[in-house]
């Protein structure tokens, strides 16, 4: 309890010093990552706590975002909601939103729940090109943040602050609300609604609700991405961020309350990072999400929870070796897929056929990367994958038989660590 | 006989062109537990599926302390007083017993919509799931997962679940199925104790808890009730003989 929050203390201290400590650009990149954040545990609440799998978040979002542009526009940042108070009028959107479109999708539950949450979503999307006067059309809608409090809102600083402030007592209510009966109710709709029914409950009133308050906090997130950007363009309705939602949380964790924002910040943050040097980012994307559900159910966070328990049983110094050992073999791992992705990418390129060509028949001119050229021919360039593999394989060995020694060491406590393991949910 | 808390009068059930329950009128009094016994097949969990919400009845008058209940909603006849168990246990898996209870009370105490007070700070609500859980002697597991309780654990957690709305009447499907002797000593006792000053309706196929647990009991063959009364006269009733006990007896 105590670790978790010291840990808690230092994440917030390290977010209030992200502005004195990195340029504008990496700044920018930090709001957008703590916007995702939020998103991913707002949706978290829908799927992980409720177990409402949606796949339309998007429109939440959105609504919410477009809610506060118009709101911006509206009201000038002056009278009863200035500037920082603007993702309130995003929070009713997305309320109203929620209210609406979980009244009709809850009628059901599983794909049928998931199907119609994808349609609402598409729905919005088809119909907000068309709705010039409300979504601006394929322009959008732009806008300005007024001075408020004697602050200008001029800087990405204080923007940042702005977010950050919003960020934190969202996923403070955010916590609070699962603490609740109602957030109670969501695990047991989770778990059996069929139960909560004879129990007395009205089930579906309690998922819209559980729905309506999901929608709000996106709402929250979409408002504060209108903040940031002073626009707002109908492709917040695409189905790629409600994709991207479901994406995040599921690398974070779904059965951490912070795990959907770890995920949600990491993605987001490596977006920013290696958009710029690889076109194959989506493609990594995309394959880490296949790793993490396949191997790793429980997220990133889970994965951290299994860390630190087995430094807590072992101590540090004797997990150390594993843990060091793991790293080192999923490092090899990740180098001779990217190696080997980027080189394909190369290969297979528009630009590298046609320097074929040029070349000539059976000719294959090298392709640079990594700042060398590499024959697609030559030896060494598939022997540095194939090396890499087999190391990571190694490694990986190695890793196994270190914490396997320490199992063995601790028999004593063997059983009720393989519990933990599995038995560690969302409560 | 006092008043009866639950009552049904000609209640049918039909899936298209098939019959499962054809005309069964049934009371059970304030005090009384009533036992509905039967082969497989004969509509027993149909009836309870009837009387507690999950199945809307084709014809027939099912009254609940006198108000008609027949195709209310589960939820809505839940608050007018009867809760029941399930045949398969019926639980939260992957919540900690205590969680369990406190779903199951929080409903009677009000606490469904509300989202701006902390679960863990209403000492009612707490008071009322220990105050359960040591009915039925659980209180040492309530932090356990609810999926990892032995069977007859999660058997008594059920009961406990379906006593938190202090019901009128409380149907028990089966709660004895899939238990040792031992166990199923234990479960009766439990049961006796619990369903002091409320009705109870079970169905179960053990004879022994029948008989010794039951004031009255119902005999339901081809989902019509041909023999009701207390177990002596059902003991000695002829038609039950050959359609159900003989047949136990032999086999």
């Amino acid at each position: 309890m105590k670790t978790r929050a010291i840990l808690l203390a230092a994440g917030v201290a390290v977010l209030a010093a992200v502005p004195l400590m990195l340029p504008d650009g990496l700044v920018n990149a930090a709001i957008s990552m703590l916007i995702a954040a939020l998103f991913a545990c707002a949706y978290n609440l829908l799927c992980g706590y409720a177990g409402m799998l949606s796949f339309g978040h998007s429109a939440y979002f959105g609504v919410g975002a477009f809610a506060t542009i118009h709101a911006m526009n509206a009201l000038g940042g002056a009278g009863l909601l200035p500037t920082p108070w603007m993702p309130l009028v995003g929070a009713a959107g997305g309320l109203l939103a929620g209210l609406v479109a979980g009244w009709f999708s809850t009628q059901r539950t599983g794909a049928y729940f998931a199907m119609i949450t994808l349609a609402i979503a598409e729905l919005l999307h088809a119909m907000a090109p068309q709705l010039k006067s409300v979504f601006g059309g394929e322009a959008g809608i732009s806008s300005m943040r007024m001075p408020a409090w004697g602050l200008t809102f001029g800087s990405t600083v204080e923007v940042y602050y702005l977010t950050l402030a919003w960020v934190l007592a969202s996923l403070v209510l955010l916590y609070l609300l699962t603490r609740t009966p109602l957030g109670r109710l969501a695990l047991g709709l989770r778990e059996n609604s069929q139960r909560l029914r004879f129990l007395g409950y009205d089930v579906h009133r309690i998922s819209v609700l559980i729905f309506a308050l999901s929608g709000m906090f996106s709402g929250i997130a979409g408002g504060l991405q209108v903040l940031s950007n002073e626009s707002a363009n109908y492709v917040v309705f695409d189905t790629s961020l409600s994709a991207a939602v479901v994406l995040n949380t599921y690398i974070g964790g779904v059965h951490a309350f912070l795990g959907p924002a770890l995920g949600a910040a990491l993605v987001t943050f490596f977006g920013y990072a290696v958009s710029d040097l690889t076109q194959s980012w989506l493609l990594y994307q995309g394959a880490l999400f296949v790793l993490v559900i396949i191997f790793m159910p429980t997220g990133l966070a889970g994965l951290l929870a299994l860390a630190g328990r087995f430094v807590q049983r072992h101590g540090l110094r004797a997990a150390a070796p594993g843990a060091g050992l793991y790293l080192l073999a999923g490092a090899c791992y990740a180098a001779a897929a990217i190696f080997l992705t980027e080189l394909l990418q190369r290969l297979f390129s528009q630009d590298y056929r046609s320097l074929a060509q040029a070349a000539g028949a059976w000719e294959w001119p090298a392709v640079s990367l990594f700042g060398r050229e590499w024959p697609p021919l030559g030896v060494t360039t598939w022997l540095v994958p194939a090396t890499l593999a087999v190391l990571g394989w190694l490694f990986w060995k190695m890793a196994a038989a270190a914490v396997g020694r320490l199992r063995d060491a601790a028999p004593a406590d063997r059983a009720p660590a393989a519990g933990a393991m599995t038995e560690r949910r969302l409560t | 006989m006092n008043a009866p808390v639950l009552s049904l009068h000609d209640v049918r059930k039909s899936f298209g062109p098939v019959d499962i329950i054809r005309g069964v009128s049934l009371d059970v009094g304030g005090n009384e537990r009533h036992a509905v016994i039967g082969p497989n097949g004969a509509g027993k969990s149909t009836l309870f599926h009837l009387v507690s919400g999950q199945l809307r009845p084709s014809a027939g008058e099912i009254r609940l302390g006198g108000r008609p209940i027949a195709g209310c909603s589960p939820q809505a006849i839940n608050r007018l007083g009867l809760a029941r168990s399930f045949q398969i246990t019926n639980l939260f898996p992957r919540l900690t017993v205590f969680e369990n209870i406190r779903l199951a009370v929080m409903r009677p105490r009000g606490l469904q919509y509300c989202f701006w007070r902390l679960a863990d700070r209403d000492e009612r609500v707490r008071d009322r799931g220990i105050a359960l859980l040591e009915n039925v002697r659980l209180s040492h597991r309530a932090s356990a997962v609810a999926g990892e309780l032995s069977y007859s654990e999660q058997r008594s957690l059920e009961i406990a679940m379906t006593l938190a709305s202090d019901p009128r009447i409380i149907l028990l499907d089966e709660p004895m199925a899939g238990m040792s002797r031992e166990e199923t000593r234990y479960t009766t006792e439990l049961i006796r104790e619990v369903t002091q000053g409320r009705a109870l309706l079970i169905v179960e196929h053990d004879m022994e808890v029948v008989f010794t647990l039951s004031d009255r009991i119902s005999v339901l063959v081809y989902g019509e009730l041909i023999a009701s009364g207390t177990p002596e006269e059902i003991r000695a009733n002829p038609r039950v003989r050959e359609a159900y006990l003989g047949e136990e007896a032999t086999a």
